[in-house]
């Protein structure tokens, strides 16, 4: 059988994980909280929010490992370049 | 199963959901974005004053509520994958109108947010801030309403029982575009209203 889906109790599981990390993100954006270790927390929170959505509700998990490959390395990609422009903007 | 039904299985299951050609344009989509992004943060590193001054000026619950709403919706096309694939099409077309729900939610809320932007008189050529802004979340706006088109034809060819257990790729290649403008999002909420 071709099952690339989570079972609903893991996808449920899955978003509600989804659900805590955009809250504390928006947290830290009300709570006007700044500076590097502050913006390489909530990248790190987008990339596992990526991860995320890309194993589980995607269905990546069980493909080639190519394509998973191609996927993780892009979603690090964007997360290190955003990260190193504010860096470059600190000085 | 014969050990050439075995090969094709796993052949299936190695390969990614949906329509292959689908996938081409979700690597192409993302790379367009992912420049996007680096175009802002490396413009925000020469002007960043100015791109923290403006950003305050934005309703970040509209972008919280937002990512909720795409995460919610995301999810509801996660369920209605998987209740085709246990081939109940009623139950699939229902969740993925559950997923246009939240989806048209998103899109309620965030014209209603660029119909205040627009009030206040802000565009394009207010500052380099609200350029990228305006590009980048109206350019993903317009991603939203294309997946809902997209949605909404699966969804009608679903209730009519055009798609089973043995043969769903158009559910997984509409579910496949959906996933990939709700990751897009996942980046887009913390780079233009969180970061700073």
């Amino acid at each position: 059988m071709h099952t690339t889906t989570a079972k609903a109790s893991t996808a449920t599981g899955i978003w509600l994980m989804l659900v805590l990390l955009t809250l504390s993100t928006y947290a830290v954006g009300e709570s006007h909280l700044n500076g590097p270790v502050i913006v390489a927390v909530v990248l790190g929170t987008a990339f596992v929010k990526g991860q995320l959505v890309v194993e589980w509700f995607m269905g990546l998990r069980r493909v080639r490992p190519l394509w998973r490959l191609i996927m993780f390395t892009y979603m690090l990609l964007v997360c290190a370049l955003i990260g190193l422009g504010y860096a470059v903007g600190l000085h | 199963m014969t050990s050439a039904e075995l090969t094709l299985d796993r052949r299936r299951d190695d390969a990614l959901p949906g329509d292959f050609a689908i996938w081409i344009f979700i690597f192409a989509e993302l790379a367009v974005f992912g420049i996007l992004f680096l175009a802002y943060a490396f413009t925000r590193a020469g002007n960043v004053e100015l791109f923290n001054e403006s950003q305050l000026l934005l309703d970040r619950r509209f972008g919280a509520f937002n990512t909720l709403a795409l995460i919610t919706s995301s999810y509801f096309v996660v369920r209605a994958v998987a209740a085709i694939k246990r081939n109940h099409a009623a139950s699939c077309a229902r969740w993925l109108g559950a997923g246009m729900g939240m989806g048209a939610l998103f899109l309620v809320v965030k014209s209603a947010e660029f119909y205040i932007k627009f009030s206040e008189g802000v565009g394009l050529s207010t500052n380099t801030f609200y350029m990228f802004y305006l590009s980048l979340t109206f350019f993903h706006y317009m991603h939203v309403w294309m997946g809902m088109v997209i949605l909404a034809v699966v969804a009608w060819k679903a209730a009519h029982g055009r798609y089973s257990a043995s043969a769903h790729t158009g559910v997984e290649t509409g579910a496949s575009y959906w996933h990939m403008v709700d990751l897009v999002w996942l980046f887009l909420f913390p780079l233009v209203y969180v970061i700073r």
